[in-house]
């Protein structure tokens, strides 16, 4: 069997050292503790070599030495296998039974005193034998994949190159390898996937193109899978080899949020209720000494000679949080093969916070999820970039769930210690289930004034998802009867609902 | 399975003795009949062998499928599951059958009030004694004395599905009206 520790050796000093020391470390191992083979010691051995890789980069700063051994592992990296972890190795059973016909017809043979049925069977028998001779190879590989774009924009498409050399000394006679594309991304051309054989020293590459969705997609391992040449065995690694990409739109505007009455103590846009320097009249007050003379109601000072003061309505400006529903039963939509519901939210959430940077608001950015996502409100063109960048790939709001458990009382203490006191909030929620309403009224209830923006999800097909969207339906009404102001839109409208609720609602 | 183990080893043993040792070969000699017997025996036990890849079910290793995007849900997706499990009209599933009216029930309740502009206690009555509808299957869903029509009860048996889906739908389809009716 192959064993390219010596090469691992060479390219980094550490590694063989640390080989013995981190062979328990394998999780690989546990799930076939039989087939301890000398393979073991070699992916043990690269292993380490990896693992030595963060902490160089870590303490690499200070250390000269740790980044030269970075430096080292790096130039080898071409040569060396790529980090590999066992998954299953399973016998195929495609020649089980084999045997059993080779006996059936040596049995045929004597019955019918035939010496040519008796040697058929023998044939048979060199089958049986072919089929438990070989073993499956372990795939030495050195895999290296590379993306066209590390940054793509949303809806471009991002060729992506896989490379795998066989770096060990047996051939393969048998290789599929089936690669761990990211669930937020689609394939668009060519299966990411590819069947060959290689001999030692050759390499194999495909190529295949994804559409480049929001968030950051981390590929996941290279799966490889090799048979024996009778193909009776069958072997199952994962490969690692690392590759992101990461996808942040651009933040447009979208339509002039109307918000509510709760503002800070600084100037901005919302009227309030409050008299002072404005645009909009507000009343009329006894003049006092010192108000402005253009602030003095003449009309009136000539119908009756008293001397008044026009106020006008403060404007301020606000606090306003954006709050993101991305709980794994915000992962919804009406085709399994559409945006998410989450997706709605976010695009809708990134309007949002540039309109109101745009107008003066302060913005903040939350997340609903299991995941914890906190940007504070804040202004200005560093705070915009921050909004963009946690918008796009903040692991809480990442494409697919986090699979994570949700706490709800936990999240909303936490939440409400971090909510200044004159926040608003604003909640993008597709309203799938009781605990997005119940969250929002408790919100409000708190004192931060509430706004629902609810991308719709729901389809009309068969009879439960009818049932959900009358549901959901009630929740928005209850919402409504609440108090809360509430908006839904389908598809991407935001902004022209957005113009219709601005019609509707009255401050 | 023991003895067998034991006199497959000792006919081994004496087959390779014989190979090797002619006198042990003519001392046993057989007869055309044992012969044929031998040959019969190695023709079941290889069919038996043989069969055994019948039943048995290989699994070789299944990569996925990971051109595809993960597949969003579909919000209803897992009621109709439920819905779906509560159609056959086999018994059980009393709590899940309750769990569903129990929901149906609330939003007629809603789309009712909501629909003829009266107190939520008015729709209750109004959706359980059956009066909230025209149609006898939707009330039938959720008014225990009056069952269903002989149609439905006819349709359900030779479809082979229960009545209580039939039942469902219908009152579905009712709530949806209603709704649809509020908005124009």
């Amino acid at each position: 069997m192959s064993d390219p520790r010596g090469e691992v050796a060479s390219g980094s000093a550490d590694s063989a050292d640390s080989a013995g020391s981190t062979d328990t470390t394998d999780p690989a191992d546990s799930t076939d503790p039989r087939s301890d083979e000398d393979e073991d010691g070699v992916a043990v051995g690269i292993d380490s070599a990896r693992g030595d890789d963060p902490d160089a980069t870590a303490t690499g700063v200070e250390s000269d030495a740790a980044e030269r051994e970075d430096d080292a592992a790096a130039t080898g990296a071409a040569e060396t296998p790529t980090d590999r972890e066992r998954r299953r190795e399973v016998e195929t059973d495609r020649w089980l039974g084999i045997a059993g016909a080779a006996l059936a017809l040596v049995g045929l043979g004597v019955i019918v005193r035939q010496s040519s049925l008796v040697l058929a069977g023998a044939v048979g028998v060199g089958y049986a034998v072919y089929a438990r001779a070989g073993d499956a190879p372990t795939p030495t590989l050195a895999v290296t994949r590379s993306v066209s774009d590390e940054t793509p924009a949303p809806g471009d498409e991002v060729r992506v190159t896989v490379r795998a050399e066989n770096v060990g000394e047996a051939a393969l006679p048998d290789l599929r390898l089936v690669d761990g594309v990211p669930p937020g991304l689609a394939v668009v051309d060519g299966p990411a996937r590819v069947a060959t054989a290689l001999r030692p020293g050759t390499a194999v590459s495909f190529e295949y193109t994804v559409r480049a969705a929001r968030g950051d997609h981390e590929w996941g391992p290279l799966t490889a899978i090799t048979r024996d040449a009778a193909g009776a065995r069958e072997r199952t690694a994962d490969l690692d080899a690392p590759t992101a990409v990461s996808c942040t739109p651009e933040l447009s505007a979208g339509g002039d949020l109307p918000l509510r009455g709760l503002t800070t103590v600084h100037h901005g846009r919302v009227p309030t209720d409050v008299g002072g320097a404005g645009v909009e009249f507000h009343a009329t007050r006894e003049y006092r000494r010192g108000d402005p003379v253009k602030r003095i109601d003449w009309n009136r000072r000539a119908r009756t000679g008293e001397l008044s003061t026009v106020e006008h309505r403060e404007e301020r400006s606000a606090t306003v949080v954006l709050l993101v529903d991305a709980r794994e039963s915000a992962y919804v939509a009406a085709d399994p093969d559409a945006e998410t519901a989450v997706e709605a939210s976010v695009a809708a959430a990134g309007q949002a916070f540039s309109a109101l940077l745009d107008g003066g608001d302060r913005v903040g950015i939350a997340a609903l999820s299991p995941l914890d996502c906190w940007l504070p409100p804040g202004s200005g063109t560093v705070h915009a970039a921050r909004g963009r960048e946690t918008l796009a790939t903040d692991p809480a709001l990442a494409p697919t769930p986090s699979g994570e458990r949700f706490y709800r009382s936990l999240w909303l203490r936490r939440f409400r210690r971090r909510l200044p006191a004159d926040a608003q909030v604003l909640f993008f929620t597709p309203l799938a289930d009781d605990t997005a309403a119940t969250l929002a009224r408790r919100i409000d209830a708190h004192g931060h004034l509430v706004t629902v923006l609810s991308p719709d999800p729901t389809a009309t097909e068969t009879a439960g998802e009818r049932l959900t969207a009358f549901e959901r339906r009630q929740r928005l009404r209850t919402l409504r009867s609440g108090g809360i102001r509430a908006l839904e839109w389908r598809d991407d409208s935001f902004p022209v609902a957005v113009a219709a609720a601005t019609r509707r609602w009255s401050r | 399975m023991r003895p067998l183990v034991v006199a497959g080893v000792l006919a081994v043993a004496v087959g390779l003795l014989a190979a090797l040792d002619r006198g042990v070969a003519a001392a046993i000699s057989p007869t055309s009949t044992v012969v044929t017997l031998i040959g019969v025996l190695g023709v079941v036990q290889g069919i038996r062998y043989a069969n055994a890849r019948r039943d048995r079910r290989r699994l070789p290793t299944d990569p996925g499928e990971p051109e595809r995007r993960a597949p969003a849900a579909v919000p209803g997706a897992d009621l109709d599951e439920r819905i779906a499990r509560v159609a056959s009209p086999a018994p059980g599933g009393y709590r899940d059958r309750r769990d569903l009216r129990d929901r149906v029930r609330e939003v007629a309740v809603d789309a009712v009030a909501r629909d003829r502009n009266c107190s939520r206690e008015a729709a209750e009555a109004t959706v359980d004694d059956g009066t909230w509808t025209d149609d006898p299957v939707a009330a039938a869903f959720f008014d225990a004395r009056t069952g269903y029509p002989l149609r439905v009860r006819l349709s359900a048996t030779v479809r082979g599905r229960s009545r209580y889906w039939y039942g469902l739908r219908a009152a579905i389809d009712e709530i949806d009206r209603i709704e649809s009716g509020g908005a124009a």
